[in-house]
């Protein structure tokens, strides 16, 4: 199994997400992760959706159907060498009293991991980086009693030169406000 | 009568409050009929109920400008407007209520998608701040209905009207056609629009741009390969009848002496006498056309899609040739064949840029390996279904004693089983443009309301529809339809007291287990009789001729019923799974 990394760019109206989202149920590609937000470009929407298959060729087609959808602009399909990419997550963490305290300097020096709130019996860390470096952090913090754990979907940028206006000239988005 | 009257007395009468507007602000319900009227749309097929009443209001006004056909259930609605869209090219359009009257659409919406068809389906939603609390028939049209149309779209507000349906008939007609649907919800049918009605037609969208002439180095590379084949073999499909390439192609096969097939919706775009057409592909095509697909070097695909029902196992299916793809739709490249030479394109546009490319050329020898299977098919097939010692009737002769008494000139609008299979081989389609039927959602009850908005876009063509007793049954209400519009479509119903095809497939992979496929079928003629539509039974073999011209001398609708042989089955066949090569003669 393949990790790929689908953009989808859209105009931004109701209903989109349920558009894309029917091409994978119909071909039974489950969704690992999703995130969704304007791009830089008013009423732009980004999806980055990441799935896992055996087949490029599969990947290749269900990419060719999502472009099919009328208000997608454009469709990217991406391996992990292709892009820059992180998640972000946050771990709520037991800190009752008396227990072994949290090594907050291997946190933030080791683990590039910060505490954004402090409670008397626990506190909140954040932690960005790749799902592999996110899930060596939750195997470091787990001795100490996790009470809640939430990874984001994941962001991803390509590598290449190219740009939004690239694939949607400024001049052509224009025409339509 | 003029226009602004009426338009003041139907505001008044639904909006009371504003009746002091000003007279130029037309409401949500004029600003869709203005819209129709505005896209050239002169019939529409619809069902009234409450959440479209304002819109069924606003019709009354234009009923010298629009017609407005009454159908007896939705589906009717959306196959009237398919067998419209598919005979005129046009969009065809439905108007319809909420809940019930929606998703009775649905069959005939997906029915569209897959074939390609033009459609634009107007739906009453209810009123906006009702959506999502389970409003008296409330549906979520727009979910149900996104794996099915081409787009979709929810208009709240009256002043979207007038872009929304422009951009509803640009999607639902350019590139490859669909059907398109507008949920419009009661108070944007209601409300007056805040600015005037103006129409502008969508020539260009911000996300969708449909390649119509296909690139030059893949009109190179895909003329290199024709140029080189020895054995080119093309096929056409339903994209030479929607892009008007029935000249092309013909030229493009005299250029290159090709041998062309047809895929079933591909049939009538070539000529049946035409030297080079030999025949149509698939489960119940001919035998030379799915043996030599095994045999051929090239196949050059026009238009079509590669559907299962064509290729049979795929692991086994013209492994040998190259292909060369043309096709408006970039995502059936590859989809099931590998192309080596894609063409992304219009048919009609590409096959005029690869003429200059193409060498004259002679392929007689290869054409005449056509030949040498049609003998095969014709002594153990063709023959005896046509002139048969049974006692009853055959579908064959039936089917091919109208096309000779209709010079295979007639509009065809087939049903979905062993009758349509039976027409697709006997009917000698002579004339483009002149075969509708359910291809790929092999959808039962097409035929009967498909005919009459056939007959609704081709007014001066015969249309005759060919119906099988257990279709006919599912869509029957419809002969109300045709009785009120006074449509002049001949009806054959082929009764075998069989779901056939069902019944053939149990007889031959289910032992015989012949489970729930046998009819007892109600007095057809009485009940077209009721609906006030003239009739006659056929039983006997020597009655068949007379029949025949009967109906098809009469000048309304008429419902021909042929007795036919219970248990005949259809072949050539290549059983689901099998390959192209293996198919059964028996």
């Amino acid at each position: 199994m393949t990790s790929y990394t689908i953009c989808v760019f859209t105009e931004n109206t109701i209903g989109i997400l349920n558009k894309i989202t029917t091409i994978f149920t119909r071909r039974r590609i489950n969704i690992e992760s999703l995130t969704v937000s304007e791009t830089e470009r008013k009423g732009i929407s980004r999806f980055t959706i990441v799935i896992r298959h055996e087949s490029r060729d599969a990947v290749e087609k269900l990419v060719r159907q999502i472009r099919k959808i009328i208000e997608v602009l454009a469709v990217f399909g991406y391996l992990n060498e292709d892009i820059a990419y992180n998640e972000i997550a946050l771990f709520k963490v037991s800190t009752p009293i008396g227990a072994k305290p949290l090594d907050i300097e291997t946190i933030n020096k080791v683990y590039k991991a910060w505490v954004v709130y402090w409670h008397l019996t626990y506190v909140i860390i954040q932690k960005t980086g790749t799902e592999e470096e996110i899930f060596e952090f939750f195997d470091y913090i787990k001795p100490h009693e996790i009470l809640e754990f939430v990874r984001s979907g994941r962001v991803a940028v390509s590598k290449s030169p190219q740009t939004l206006v690239d694939y949607l000239p400024e001049a052509e988005w224009e025409y339509y406000q | 009568m003029g226009f602004n009257e009426n338009q003041t007395a139907t505001i008044q009468a639904s909006e009371p409050v504003v009746s002091v507007a000003a007279p130029e602000l037309i409401n949500g319900s004029h600003a869709v009929i203005q819209s129709l009227i505005a896209e050239g749309v002169q019939t529409i097929f619809g069902y009234p109920g409450g959440a479209i009443m304002p819109v069924y209001d606003a019709i009354y006004d234009y009923q010298d400008q629009i017609n407005h056909i009454l159908v007896r259930h939705e589906q009717g609605a959306a196959h009237a407007a398919e067998g419209f869209g598919r005979i005129t090219g046009e969009v065809g359009v439905c108007l319809v209520t909420s809940g019930p009257g929606a998703t009775n659409l649905v069959t005939g919406i997906a029915d569209a998608i897959i074939d390609s068809t033009p459609m634009v389906c107007i739906i009453g939603q209810v009123a906006s701040h009702l959506l999502g609390t389970d409003a008296f028939q409330e549906t979520d049209v727009m979910g149900i209905t996104i794996p099915i149309t081409k787009w979709n779209y929810q208009i709240t507000y009256a002043d979207e009207i007038p872009e929304i349906i422009a951009k509803a008939f640009y999607i639902a007609k350019s590139g490859r056609p669909g059907p398109v649907l507008i949920d419009i919800t009661k108070d944007a049918q209601q409300k007056l629009m805040t600015r005037p009605f103006v129409h502008k037609k969508c020539e260009k969208l911000i996300s969708y741009h449909p390649r119509l002439s296909p690139k030059e180095d893949q009109i190179a590379a895909a003329a290199k390969l024709i140029n080189q084949a020895k054995r080119p073999f093309l096929f056409f499909g339903h994209g030479v009848q929607i892009s008007n390439a029935e000249q092309e192609l013909i030229q493009f096969i005299e250029k290159t002496d090709i041998p062309a097939a047809s895929t079933l919706l591909g049939l009538s775009s070539v000529s049946v006498d035409h030297p080079n057409y030999v025949g149509w592909l698939g489960m119940h095509g001919n035998y030379g056309t799915n043996v030599l697909t095994n045999q051929c070097d090239l196949i050059i695909a026009v238009g079509m899609r590669f559907d299962d029902r064509v290729t049979g196992d795929l692991s086994r299916y013209a492994k040998q040739a190259k292909i060369v793809h043309i096709e408006i739709d970039p995502a059936e490249i590859d989809k099931i064949m590998k192309a080596d030479a894609p063409v992304v394109g219009d048919a009609k546009r590409a096959l005029e840029m690869l003429m200059p490319l193409v060498k004259e050329n002679n392929h007689e020898a290869w054409r005449a390996e056509f030949k040498k299977y049609d003998v095969i098919e014709d002594q153990k097939i063709t023959q005896p279904e046509l002139a048969p010692t049974t006692e009853k009737i055959k579908m064959a002769e039936v089917i091919r004693t109208l096309s000779n008494k209709t010079k295979g000139e007639a509009v065809i609008v087939a049903d979905v089983g062993q009758h349509q299979m039976m027409t697709a081989r006997y009917y000698q389609f002579r004339k483009p443009n002149s075969f509708i039927t359910s291809g790929g959602l092999g959808t039962m009850g097409y035929a009967l309301p498909a005919s009459f908005g056939a007959k609704v876009g081709a007014p001066d063509r015969e249309v005759v529809a060919i119906i099988g007793d257990g279709c006919f049954q599912m869509t029957i209400q419809e002969l109300g339809t045709i009785a009120q519009s006074g449509l002049p479509v001949k009806i054959i119903i082929l009764n075998n007291n069989f779901l056939g095809m069902v019944r053939q497939w149990q007889q031959l992979f289910h032992q015989k287990r012949y489970s729930f496929v046998e009819l007892q079928n109600p007095d057809f003629i009485t009940i077209a009789k009721g609906f006030g539509i003239d009739g006659h039974t056929c039983g006997a073999r020597e009655d068949l001729n007379a029949s025949l011209d009967k109906m098809l001398a009469s000048d309304k609708p008429y419902l021909l019923e042929v007795l036919v042989e219970k248990e005949e089955n259809v072949f050539p066949m290549v059983p689901t799974g099998a390959c192209v090569a293996d198919i059964r003669l028996e």
